[in-house]
């Protein structure tokens, strides 16, 4: 008796997508808009732990903006089989400093997608995680960068997202948290949750991810198990 | 539930969230706090009466109230659509990372600008209170006159904000406007000043129609102009609704064209 076919969680076909060149962005011509990517086309299976990785300027950041929807592509199409909660692990980022850390915590998860009951109900779980004590009462305008990524990380724990999007980071924080919060995401890594990381450390990817897709200049280059992609990409970054 | 309404409620919250932190944030900037709310018109009153009593022939508490009500309800009107035009342009770097309708970004400057409106309306109809004038019946016609300003702003804040991120030049361009509006919208002289052949181009400018209504309710217990209130509402449904339009337009391209 055959399987049948697994079915993509979501699928890029042939994804493109330029930036408008700011001085020549109402020009009649798009000849000076910058091309981020050109052709990218891989699927994304449930529970995938799928490593991007490429160069700096290759469009692993674009692609990673284009699957947390904040741009459509230019080219091509990107199909999600079922609506889907994507979260793009962006810590700190939307907090206001006159806020305390309670208020950034839920403000900050509805960003993330999650209603406002959601992240009262996870708000201690968010202050024992941050380590915060009474800070977590406190305006986020007198935390220290440390304490900020601390909270951006311990939200971001608790929104329980379909699909998890991480670039480069792994631990933040000072020793000991740093080691807590990579524990945290190696345990993602290991749970039935979709995750799609983009790093250029071949090693990172051989080491968290059950498959990879090579970026170079906006194109796909290779999909397939990321010891065998790391190689290559080494091999290839090695001039060989 | 269904997620549209579970969606809609998320971006109200997430509005009030950010309108508390800017009220927070705007009574923190200065030493005198939440006091600015009622100075900033009171100052301009001020020297408004100085200068336009004499011009005008007026004087007394009558004519400080006069250009009060016209100052309060000017500033909430320019404050809110300012503040509104550089509000998605100044939170780009948020946007970089999640995916949010672009009106939510104006809602919040529109949002903090009617706090200060009502706390400074409170303070205003208190004070016309002490001198003599008794609320009447045309009060209940203020929520009226207070929803088509609401929405005059923001149809003029919406559409503002996203052209203002691609279009800097716009932002110039408003403030020009602004500061000429801020002469011929009656804020320091009364309509039956205005020749009646100009009455057309006067009642043009909505605003000009919602300062009369407000000062006819508060200081002259007498009903709005309803006919210019309701047109002036009408026009702004239209231009709002466009407003949205190009926010939805807009949404997943515009981080394209003008990444920080």
């Amino acid at each position: 008796m055959s399987h049948p076919e697994p079915v993509p969680l979501i699928s890029l076909r042939h994804v493109g997508l330029a930036y408008a060149n700011p001085l020549t962005r109402f020009a009649p011509a798009k000849d000076g808009r910058v091309h981020a990517l050109h052709d990218v086309s891989f699927d994304v299976f449930e529970g995938d732990k799928l490593g991007i990785i490429g160069r700096n300027g290759s469009g692993k950041s674009t692609l990673m903006r284009i699957l947390a929807r904040i741009y459509d592509p230019d080219a091509g199409s990107v199909h999600f089989t079922r609506k889907i909660h994507l979260q793009m692990l962006s810590l700190g980022v939307g907090f206001e400093g006159t806020l305390t850390g309670r208020e950034n915590a839920v403000l900050n998860g509805m960003l993330l997608g999650k209603s406002r009951a959601h992240m009262l109900g996870r708000l201690e779980s968010i202050k024992e995680f941050s380590e915060l004590g009474d800070f977590f009462e406190m305006p986020v305008a007198t935390y220290s960068s440390g304490m900020v990524l601390r909270l951006g990380f311990s939200v971001a724990m608790e929104t329980d997202p379909d699909v998890l999007l991480i670039d480069e980071v792994l631990g933040v924080g000072d020793a000991s948290f740093a080691r807590k919060s990579q524990d945290a995401l190696v345990a993602r890594f290991s749970s039935r949750l979709t995750v799609i990381m983009i790093s250029h450390d071949p090693g990172v990817i051989s080491k968290f991810c059950n498959r990879a897709v090579w970026i170079e200049q906006g194109r796909t280059k290779m999909d397939g198990l990321p010891v065998e992609v790391a190689a290559a990409y080494l091999q290839a970054s090695n001039g060989g | 539930m269904p997620p549209a309404i579970i969606n809609f409620s998320r971006h109200c919250n997430i509005v009030f969230y950010r309108a508390l932190a800017g009220v927070k944030a705007e009574s923190r900037q200065n030493y005198l706090g939440y006091f600015w709310y009622l100075l900033e018109p009171v100052l301009s009153t001020v020297i408004l009466y100085l200068a336009f009593s004499k011009v005008m022939n007026r004087g007394g508490a009558d004519y400080v109230m006069f250009l009060l009500v016209g100052l309060t309800t000017w500033q909430w009107y320019e404050g809110a659509c300012l503040q509104a035009a550089v509000s998605l342009k100044a939170k780009l770097h948020i946007l970089q990372h999640f995916d949010l309708p672009k009106f939510l970004f104006p809602l919040v400057s529109v949002l903090v600008s009617t706090w200060k409106f009502f706390c400074v309306t409170g303070v205003v109809v208190t004070s016309l209170m002490v001198i003599g004038h008794r609320p009447g019946l045309n009060y209940l016609s203020l929520p009226a006159i207070f929803g088509c300003e609401l929405l005059l702003i923001l149809s003029v804040a919406v559409p503002l904000a996203v052209i203002v991120t691609y279009v800097n030049d716009a932002m110039t361009l408003a403030t020009s406007s602004f500061r000429i509006l801020f002469f011929v919208s009656g804020i320091f002289f009364d309509t039956d000043k205005v020749p009646e052949a100009q009455r057309v181009w006067f009642y043009a400018n909505p605003i000009a129609g919602i300062i009369e209504s407000f000062r006819n309710v508060l200081l002259k217990d007498l009903p709005p102009n309803w006919p210019v209130l309701l047109r002036g509402a009408g026009q702004s449904a239209i231009i709002l609704a466009l407003g949205l339009w190009l926010c939805h337009h807009v949404n997943r391209r515009i981080m394209k064209h003008v990444a920080p």
